[in-house]
């Protein structure tokens, strides 16, 4: 039984479609990537599977349950199961780091404030940022900003995180301490929607690789045939322009 | 300069002109804390109206605006009375200045509010907050952060505007300023010493703005 069932999908910026007709089951602790061109749909995909952008038609069901985007309680009950990271971490720039992971959990959910804190903490420490509990957002630099959101993701205990672009907005030099976070998650089995330009990292964690394009997923497989042995032209065609860099 | 600086005695009168700063503080408190409220009706009017209320709004930033303050109290205190509204000199200053300011904390509050990251408000939504905790948790917050500095300089003006409640007979600081003047003659002393009581006002005036926004919104802000 999928944990994740998407069926003919379809979204829509008013009238520019951009999610065509997506189909995709996703089995519990499977990570799977989506790669593609810039426009293909990658990120929108991800933005209504969380319920930013409502779909146009189709179905997502979880845990086979239908999910109603339009209803709020439905909604609410997605989003204590799924969490996102954003590519610009989103922090809240008035709360510190600790405050920023805390306040889902006990303002949403409505959980002790020690035991939070001290879950907090210990997510906090796992990605590196045991000294950085009090710091505001505009202290710290972008990879540790994005650490923060990925513990604040974690704090709300989801059973799929949706990771979109978590490093392209990053220098260089910290977008392996990023990675190494999501390393330590995919090995503890969550499962996990990467949207990604990191190809080396894609080909290492994921279960499966979904190559977009034009709201499509054009081809789906295991990360060597799709990196190594496309069936599809497209496919092909971008694979080689990616792996020539 | 031949003048010999004599405080002793003018500080006699440190009680009295203590009386008129607090007086200036009132009208000042009173008018911002009227003028933030017209002007968050005014923001939300400017933003989220239809064409005939951000068409009245407008009108009224831009005449509030556009005219000087003092005219705007004259025409309250001397053209109301012929309409049958007679106000005394402390009510015809505190209105003008509430109005006038209302002008200002329009467009301050509207800047404030488009100011607010869709980012972060997506960010809210995804973990699931209602739109009454995003409001408060992230909203407000930020609002209140980005319109610190611009709201702590309209009430320190507005604190020193209210030295044209002397012009219509109503004893705040500069109002008895002038009338130990009249009695001493000592205007270095007596405007020194009225300098410094303004300087105490706005001081109190930006530090508790500041420690508002650090305790009810838990925006980082500076106090001075």
């Amino acid at each position: 039984m999928p944990q994740l069932e998407i069926v003919d999908l379809k979204a829509a910026y008013e009238k520019l479609v951009v999610l065509e007709k997506i189909n995709l089951n996703v089995e519990k602790g499977e990570i799977v990537s989506l790669i593609g061109p810039s426009g293909s749909g990658k990120s929108t995909l991800l933005r209504v599977l969380i319920g930013l952008l409502p779909p146009v038609a189709g179905r997502v069901r979880l845990d086979e349950n239908d999910i109603d985007y339009a209803n709020k309680a439905t909604l609410r009950m997605l989003r204590d199961r799924i969490a996102i990271v954003f590519q610009q971490y989103n922090l809240f720039q008035n709360m510190t780091v600790l405050q920023n992971v805390t306040i889902a959990p006990t303002k949403v959910k409505g959980r002790p404030v020690a035991e939070v804190t001290e879950e907090a903490k210990e997510l906090l420490s796992k990605v590196g940022l045991a000294d950085k509990f009090n710091a505001y957002p505009d202290e710290l630099s972008g990879g540790q900003q994005q650490r923060v959101a990925i513990a604040r993701a974690l704090a709300l205990r989801p059973e799929i995180l949706l990771l979109d672009e978590v490093t392209s907005a990053l220098d260089p030099e910290l977008v392996n301490e990023v990675l190494d976070s999501i390393r330590l998650l995919a090995a503890e089995g969550m499962t996990m929607f990467i949207v990604s330009h990191e190809m080396g990292f894609v080909r290492e964690v994921s279960s499966r690789v979904a190559f977009m394009s034009d709201g499509l997923i054009v081809e789906i497989g295991s990360p060597k045939v799709v990196f190594d042995a496309p069936t599809i032209e497209r496919t092909k065609d971008f694979v080689g322009k990616i792996l020539r860099h | 300069m031949n003048y010999t600086l004599q405080f002793g005695q003018v500080t006699e009168f440190l009680p009295y002109l203590a009386g008129g700063a607090w007086l200036s503080l009132q009208i000042a408190f009173l008018a911002f804390c009227g003028g933030m409220v017209i002007g968050a009706f005014g923001a939300m009017a400017k933003t989220f109206g239809g064409r005939v209320v951000r068409g009245i709004t407008a009108a009224y930033i831009t005449f509030f605006m556009n005219t000087p303050q003092l005219v705007q109290i004259f025409f309250i205190y001397f053209a109301l009375p012929d309409a049958g509204i007679l106000l005394s000199s402390y009510e015809a200053v505190l209105i003008g200045m509430t109005l006038n300011a209302g002008a200002y904390l329009t467009e301050i509050q509207r800047a404030g509010f488009q100011s607010v990251h869709r980012n972060e408000m997506e960010a809210a939504e995804t973990l699931g907050m209602s739109l009454l905790q995003r409001v408060r948790y992230v909203i407000m917050p930020h609002i209140a952060k980005v319109l610190f500095p611009p709201l702590s300089n309209q009430y320190i003006l507005m604190t020193l505007g209210t030295s044209m409640a002397a012009i219509f007979g109503v004893e705040e600081l500069t109002g008895r300023a002038f009338n130990i003047n009249a009695e001493t003659f000592r205007s270095i002393e007596v405007f020194s010493i009225t300098a410094v009581f303004y300087i105490a006002l706005t001081l109190v005036a930006s530090m508790s703005l500041g420690l508002a926004g650090r305790y009810l919104f838990r925006a980082k802000m500076r106090l001075i």
